[in-house]
């Protein structure tokens, strides 16, 4: 999967906005959207909101995860745990990323913000490392791992289905008898 | 016919329809561009953009586009001419014109249904009123009265035609005198050229009445402002007042982000209004080499000698600044001297006779190290739009100019802060070498100088805006280097080779130096006149009327034009397809006229 896939599927996530137009309810084969009034918050898809802060029709409301106080005690908690903890939310990198990028006059402190979203994603895709490590080097059967998020699974999933075919490459050309040049190619 | 509600009379109009952007090539309309093409896409109006260079341009992008597009809006071109005379457009189009050229053309002011102008009517326009140009034709009429008379009984017929007659007469008279009076009011509103408020500031304006002003647009507006006034087409008066205006709309925005105690993110954009010094391009540069090649210094200081040289070691020494440090890139010099470069520099420019060394402008700053002043972008940009590289036609160099406003192409920024410094560089070397090698010769009423073919770097000054830059400074300088007293007062006619191929040469002329310019530019006329009494093939093409391009080269057609110019003092115009007929002309031309005036003429020679 592309990271840019992940990224058009966190776009589906809702979140609210103020729209400075009006416009009654409209009905997309997604769900229903509205009605807008100005100045009354609204929840709509990702994507819709950044169209219209693009074209400043609305302001953004950060989602009650984007905090900083928040951030910082999950980040400690990511730490201070071997195992994963929730995450803020299923895409907390992309929205951080978005919302960022385009909205970043409507989030209050977003310098900390990106930086505490770093901290976490970096103590967790350390984890994720250490994990896939020690899963290959002990050459584990099954492994179960709770918490983790699209993003992240995807940044690993090459790295680790690569390895793990090399590594049965490498062992199965040691086991005596075998045919040689039948796993080869794939 | 003027706008009064923008909002209503201009953008709820075109907000549903096509529209076709026609844009003038100079920084005001660039950023005026700009803002419009952001409007645009909030609202989603389809439009195309087409870069015009002059009338010719213009004529054929409208011939173009004529049948797929109803409403027109053009930014910096067509106000001061007879727009429907030379378009003929159909009777459904419209033409949004928001242009800085003054005079605006009396056709266009009261044309009410197809010309709509996009001017602020309290900037002074001394638009003369309706009757004393137009006037319905009475005469035809009553002279057919007269003949329908005729056929009455030849009494009554006697004084009917009696009285009839010298009704007529004195009709006649009437309409001679009043024919009269009109033909001087027209030839004094339209003989001075000069140019009011910026494009990008009436469309910054439009977009604060719609409420979707951000501070991308404020800057654009804050750069087309400070283009006027870098490139001298302003007076002084009238650039502190704008200001002032920009300033009111850059405190509200900085306002607005900055209440809570939440500080914005360092990537927003940040405008601040500067009392900053007057030495282009210093922040991008290393300090001395900003004083040796801007302008105001080098004038006062007289780089070009050697004398010159030593009182600017002097005034370095005299404000304490190591001549290591000066050399070095800006941002790399010791902050403790960064720290109070302005007053130091300003107290010691003071004692060196350099009063005005600190102007007011606008900076901007957004993420760690990207801060620019206005005149900075204004350099830049201007290097980009008149880029002279092979491969460059003029609507490509245009678009690179528009992209390097955004702020996502920083790199197309710094290209065009390069080519402006290699720019400025040329330009004191030109002035340099001109005033060393007594180029400038003075003709009488005015000076003038032409550069020659082989001239390092004189394929930069084929262009208009390089050019009129180079024969500012050089006159500039030259002021400063004479002794003469009557020189110090005299306009500037400067000749440099336009297309080395076909041979033209563009001319340009420059109003004296002098401290209370009111800017208006004389030459537009005189060239017109100076075209038609010498029937010299020159092509007026750009939408600043001093512009001319003579095409006849042959010095027989020189010969004829002398006694013609001479009888053109009046008008002032001159067209002259060779530089000593030009000298000729404007000479006795300036006998006449004030010497205020600025002239601008291209021909080919």
């Amino acid at each position: 999967m592309d990271p840019s896939e992940v990224e058009f599927l966190a776009e589906k996530e809702t979140v609210k906005i103020i729209p400075n137009f009006s416009l009654d309810k409209i009905y997309l084969i997604g769900g229903d959207l509205g009605p807008f009034n100005p100045g009354l918050p609204v929840d709509v898809p990702v994507w819709l909101a950044l169209n219209l802060k693009q074209r400043q029709k609305c302001r953004i409301v950060p989602p009650a995860w984007m905090d900083v106080e928040k951030l910082e005690e999950m980040r400690e908690l990511e730490r201070k745990e071997n195992a994963f903890t929730p995450a803020p939310s299923p895409y907390y990198m992309e929205l951080t990323k978005l919302l960022l990028n385009y909205a970043s006059d409507n989030i209050p402190k977003a310098d900390e913000i990106r930086t505490l979203v770093k901290d976490l994603w970096d103590t967790r895709i350390a984890k994720l490392r250490l994990s896939a490590d020690k899963f290959i080097s002990q050459l584990e059967a099954h492994a179960k791992l709770d918490n983790l998020t699209l993003m992240e699974i995807n940044t690993i999933r090459a790295f680790l289905l690569d390895s793990l075919n090399c590594m049965y490459k490498l062992r199965s050309n040691l086991l005596p008898g075998s045919s040689k040049g039948q796993f080869t190619d794939y | 016919m003027f706008i009064t509600d923008i909002r209503k009379e201009f953008y709820d109009v075109v907000t549903n329809q096509r529209v076709a952007l026609l844009v003038a090539a100079d920084i005001d309309a660039v950023c005026a561009c700009k803002i419009l093409q952001v409007l645009f896409h909030c609202d989603q109006v389809q439009y195309t953009l087409v870069p015009v260079a002059g009338w010719q341009d213009l004529s054929t992008a409208f011939l173009e586009h004529k049948e797929q597009f109803q409403y027109f809006v053009l930014l910096n071109c067509g106000a001061n001419v007879d727009l429907l005379e030379m378009l003929q457009p159909d009777d459904d189009s419209v033409f949004f014109i928001c242009d800085t050229h003054r005079p605006v053309d009396v056709v266009n002011v009261y044309n009410d249904s197809q010309i709509k102008l996009l001017i602020k009517q309290d900037d002074d326009l001394g638009v003369p009123s309706y009757d004393e140009i137009f006037r319905d034709d009475e005469e035809d009429g009553d002279s057919g009265n007269e003949s329908d008379e005729g056929s009455e009984p030849s009494g009554k017929r006697r004084r009917f035609e009696e009285g009839a007659v010298e009704r007529r007469i004195e009709r006649q008279r009437a309409k001679r005198e009043w024919e009269g009076r009109r033909r001087e009011i027209l030839f004094d509103y339209e003989q001075y050229e000069y140019h009011g408020t910026s494009a990008a500031m009436m469309l910054f304006e439009l977009a604060w009445v719609l409420t979707k002003d951000t501070k991308d647009m404020l800057w654009w507006a804050v750069i087309g402002l400070t283009d006027q006034w870098v490139h001298d087409k302003i007076t002084h008066m009238k650039y502190v007042t704008d200001v002032a205006t920009m300033q009111r709309h850059v405190s509200r925005h900085n306002h607005r982000n900055e209440d809570e105690e939440n500080s914005l993110s360092i990537d927003c954009m940040r405008i601040s209004f500067e009392y900053d010094l007057r030495l282009t391009l210093y922040q991008h540069w290393s300090l001395y080499e900003s004083i040796c090649n801007s302008c105001y210094t080098s004038c006062h200081f007289k780089l070009w000698t050697l004398n010159g040289q030593k009182k600017l070691q002097e005034f370095l020494a005299d404000m304490g600044l190591p001549l290591k440090q000066v050399r070095q890139k800006f941002h790399s010099m010791d902050m403790a001297i960064k720290g109070n470069l302005r007053d130091v520099i300003e107290e010691s420019s003071n004692k060196y006779g350099m009063k005005d060394i600190r102007v007011q402008t606008f900076g901007v700053h957004f993420g760690f190290k990207n801060r620019f002043l206005a005149s900075d972008m204004v350099h830049a940009t201007a290097a980009l739009l008149e880029s002279t590289e092979k491969d460059d036609s003029a609507s490509d160099n245009f678009l690179k100019a528009l992209d390097s406003l955004s702020r996502g192409n920083l790199d197309r920024l710094h290209l065009g802060i390069d080519l402006a410094k290699k720019k400025l560089m040329a330009i004191q070397q030109t002035v340099a070498s001109c005033i060393c090698t007594n180029l400038i010769v003075s003709q009488g009423p005015f000076l003038y100088c032409y550069l020659m073919e082989g001239t390092p770097d004189v394929k930069l000054f084929s262009k208009p805006m390089a050019l009129i830059l180079l024969c500012k400074y050089l006159l500039k300088a030259f002021v400063h280097s004479t002794r003469n007293k009557r020189c110090k007062l005299l306009p500037l006619v400067m000749a440099a080779p336009k297309d080395v191929e076909k041979g033209s040469v563009i001319v340009v002329g420059i109003p004296p130096e002098s401290e209370t310019s009111d800017k208006k530019n004389f030459f537009g006329r005189a060239f017109e006149k100076a075209a038609e009494s010498t029937s010299s093939r020159t092509l007026h093409d750009h939408f600043d009327t001093s512009s001319k391009i003579d095409l006849s080269s042959s010095n027989a057609a020189l010969q004829t034009l002398r006694p013609s110019l001479r009888q053109t003092l009046g008008g002032g115009l001159l067209f002259i397809s060779s530089a000593a007929s030009v000298l000729e002309a404007l000479s006795f031309c300036f006998v006449i006229s004030c010497l205020n005036r600025f002239f601008v003429c291209c021909w080919r020679m």
